[in-house]
C-alpha cells in the first residue's frame, strides 16, 4: 500500500508542476466572468445561462485533465526507462496500475474541488445561496465519473503505443457515451432484429458515464437527488473502474516494456 | 539568400491581404448590414443555430425537463414557449393540452439502466414562474443575434420581459430592433402596439401600430404570401379594445364586422354589434 501511496503522490506533485490545470482553470475563470460582465436586457439577476457556461467548461477541463493526465502515464515511464528502476525497487506491476490510477484521480478531485470552489463563488455572488446537498452530490459523482475515465484512459495506455492517439480516442469514446450512452436502448429498440440487439449489448457494456453528470440539476436549481440512486451509482463507478483496472493489469502484467 | 526568401514571403502574404480584403467585404456585405464579420463567416448554419438557442429558451422555460433527439415527440408544432407567449385564451388552452400530452414523452423506463439513470436530470414538467421566466431571455437574445429574421423570438422575448419582468422599455427596444430587420412584420407590429397599449398606456400610438400591422397583414395577403389568419383575428380583437378603451363607436363597429368576417365566435360578437349600434343610436 505505501508503494501504491508514493506512486499517487508523484503524480499528484505532476498535476501541479505541470501547466494544464492552471491553464485550463485561468481560460474556465476568464471566460466565465467574461460571460458574466454581458447583461441582457440591462437584467443583472440572469443565472442559470452564466451557470450552464461554467459548468460545461468544468466538465470538458475535468475531462481533459484527467485523459491527458493518465494517458501520459506509463507511455512516458517506458520512454524515459524510468519504469524499470520502478518496477525493480521492488514495485510489482499491479501496484504500479493501482498507484498511478489513485495518483491521476486524487489530482483529478483536487483539481474538481477548486473547479467547484469557483463555480460555487460566482453562483452564491448572484444568487445569495448556495444549495450543498446538490453540490456535494454532483461533486462526488463527478469524481466518481472521472475515476472510470481514469481508468479507461490507463488501459488504452498499455494498448495503444502513444499516448496522442490513446487520448483522442479516449476523448470521442467518452463524448460519444456521455452525449448517447443513455439512448441507445432507444436507438435499439427501433432498429429491431439483430442490429438492435447489437446496440442493446453496447448499451449493457459501456460504462454510464452520462448518470454521472448532473449539470441541469444544479442549473435549474433542482434541490438535490435521491442518496440510494446515488449510492448505486457509485457502487456502479466502483465496479466498472475496478473491471477496467483488472483488463488494465491483465494486459500490462505480460506486455514488454522495452519500446 | 535566407532573408530574400522571408522578404518575399512577407510580400506575398500583403500582396494576398489587399487581394483577399475587397472579397471578404463582399461576402459581409451580402449577409447584410446588420451582419457582424463572425455571423458573415458562419453563412447560413447561423440560422440552425438560431433555432437551437431557441429551443434552448424552450429548454430554460421547462426547467431542464425536455426531450432530445433521441425521445419522439407527440407531434410538430409550436413550443410551449411560443404558445405560453401569445396572450388569446383559445392558444392558452390549446398549450395545456400539448403540456398534458408532452409529460409523458419519456414512457416508462425500458430497462434498470434508464431507470436509474432518470435520477440524475429533472423528469418533472414545470414551466418558469414569475420573474424566474428572466432566465429563458439570454437564449432569445442569442438567437436574434444569430439570425435577425427569426420573428418569433422578438415577439416572446418582449411578452416575457413586459408581462413578467416590467421591463416595457426593453421590450419595446427588442422589438424595434426585429422591426428594422423585418420592417414589414405584422406580428412585431402587432406586439409592439401591445407594449404602448397594456404597459405604457397609450392607446392612441398603440392603435396606430396596430393599424399599421392590419395594413402590413392585407399587404401580405394580395401578394399571396399567406401571412397566418390567428394573427389578423388577435390585431382586430386589439383594435375592438383600444376602440373600447377610447369610446370611438364608429371605428369600434367597423372593427367588430371585420373580426365578425373571421372570428369563430361569431354569435357573440354579433350581439356586441347590436350593443354597439343601440348606444350610437341613443
Amino acid at each position: 500500500m505505501n508503494n501504491v501511496l508514493a506512486l499517487a503522490g508523484v503524480v499528484i506533485k505532476e498535476l501541479y508542476r505541470r501547466k494544464d490545470f492552471y491553464v485550463l482553470f485561468v481560460l474556465t475563470a476568464v471566460i466565465t466572468l467574461m460571460l458574466g460582465s454581458v447583461k441582457f436586457f440591462n437584467d443583472d439577476r440572469i443565472v442559470r445561462f452564466l451557470k450552464d457556461a461554467c459548468l460545461l467548461l468544468i466538465w470538458i477541463s475535468s475531462l481533459v485533465i484527467a485523459i491527458t493526465t493518465t494517458a501520459r502515464q506509463i507511455p512516458e515511464e517506458r520512454e524515459s526507462r524510468t519504469i524499470f528502476p520502478l518496477l525493480a525497487k521492488p514495485v510489482s506491476r499491479a501496484e504500479l496500475i493501482m498507484g498511478k490510477f489513485l495518483g491521476c484521480w486524487l489530482a483529478c478531485g483536487l483539481a474538481l474541488i477548486v473547479f467547484y470552489f469557483f463555480f460555487g463563488a460566482i453562483t452564491a455572488s448572484r444568487e445569495h445561496a448556495l444549495p450543498a446537498i446538490i453540490y456535494l452530490q454532483a461533486v462526488w459523482l463527478h469524481w466518481i465519473c472521472l475515476g472510470i475515465v481514469v481508468a479507461l484512459v490507463l488501459l488504452g495506455s498499455v494498448v495503444f503505443t502513444a499516448p496522442s492517439s490513446n487520448a483522442t480516442i479516449s476523448f470521442i469514446i467518452v463524448v460519444g457515451i456521455m452525449f448517447c450512452g443513455g439512448h441507445l436502448n432507444k436507438v435499439a429498440v427501433h432498429m429491431g432484429g439483430m442490429a438492435g440487439t447489437i446496440v442493446y449489448t453496447i448499451y449493457y457494456s459501456i460504462p454510464h458515464l452520462e448518470w454521472y453528470d448532473l449539470r441541469e440539476m444544479l442549473i435549474h436549481d433542482w434541490v438535490r437527488i435521491p442518496w440510494l440512486p446515488c449510492a448505486e451509482a457509485t457502487f456502479y463507478g466502483v465496479v466498472y473502474s475496478t473491471f477496467l483496472l483488472g483488463a488494465t493489469w491483465l494486459v500490462f502484467r505480460r506486455k514488454t516494456l522495452t519500446v | 539568400m535566407n532573408r530574400l526568401v522571408l522578404l518575399l514571403l512577407f510580400v506575398g502574404c500583403l500582396t494576398l491581404a489587399t487581394q483577399f480584403a475587397p472579397v471578404f467585404e463582399s461576402v459581409q456585405a451580402r449577409s447584410g448590414p446588420e451582419v457582424g464579420p463572425l455571423l458573415a463567416l458562419v453563412g447560413d448554419s447561423r440560422r440552425l443555430f438560431a433555432n437551437h438557442f431557441f429551443t434552448m429558451a424552450d429548454n430554460y422555460f421547462h426547467s431542464g425537463f425536455y426531450p432530445t433527439i433521441f425521445d419522439a415527440r407527440k407531434k410538430e408544432g409550436p413550443s410551449h414557449l411560443d404558445v405560453a407567449s401569445h396572450e388569446e385564451p383559445a392558444g392558452a388552452k390549446a398549450g395545456q393540452e400539448e403540456a398534458d400530452d408532452d409529460d409523458n414523452f419519456m414512457g416508462k423506463p425500458k430497462d434498470w439502466i434508464e431507470k436509474l439513470g432518470r435520477n440524475f436530470f429533472p423528469t418533472t414538467h414545470t414551466h418558469l414562474e414569475g420573474t424566474d421566466a428572466r432566465e429563458i431571455l439570454p437564449w432569445l437574445k442569442l438567437s436574434a443575434e444569430m439570425d435577425p429574421h427569426l420573428i418569433g423570438t422578438y415577439v416572446t422575448a418582449s411578452y416575457w420581459l413586459r408581462t413578467r419582468l416590467n421591463k416595457p422599455d426593453e421590450a419595446e427596444d427588442f422589438l424595434r430592433q426585429g422591426l428594422r430587420a423585418n420592417p414589414d412584420s405584422h406580428e412585431i407590429l402587432l406586439e409592439l402596439g401591445r407594449v404602448y397599449f397594456y404597459d405604457k398606456k397609450n392607446p392612441g400610438v398603440a392603435r396606430n401600430i396596430w393599424d399599421t400591422a392590419l395594413q402590413k397583414w392585407h399587404e401580405q395577403d394580395q401578394a399571396k404570401q399567406n401571412p397566418n389568419p390567428h394573427v389578423r383575428e388577435e390585431i382586430l380583437g386589439e383594435l375592438v379594445r383600444a376602440d373600447q378603451q377610447s369610446g370611438d363607436y364608429k371605428r369600434l363597429l367597423a372593427d367588430l364586422e371585420e373580426l365578425e368576417k373571421i372570428s369563430p365566435s361569431k354569435e357573440s360578437i354579433e350581439k356586441y354589434i347590436q350593443d354597439v349600434k343601440f348606444k350610437m343610436a341613443h
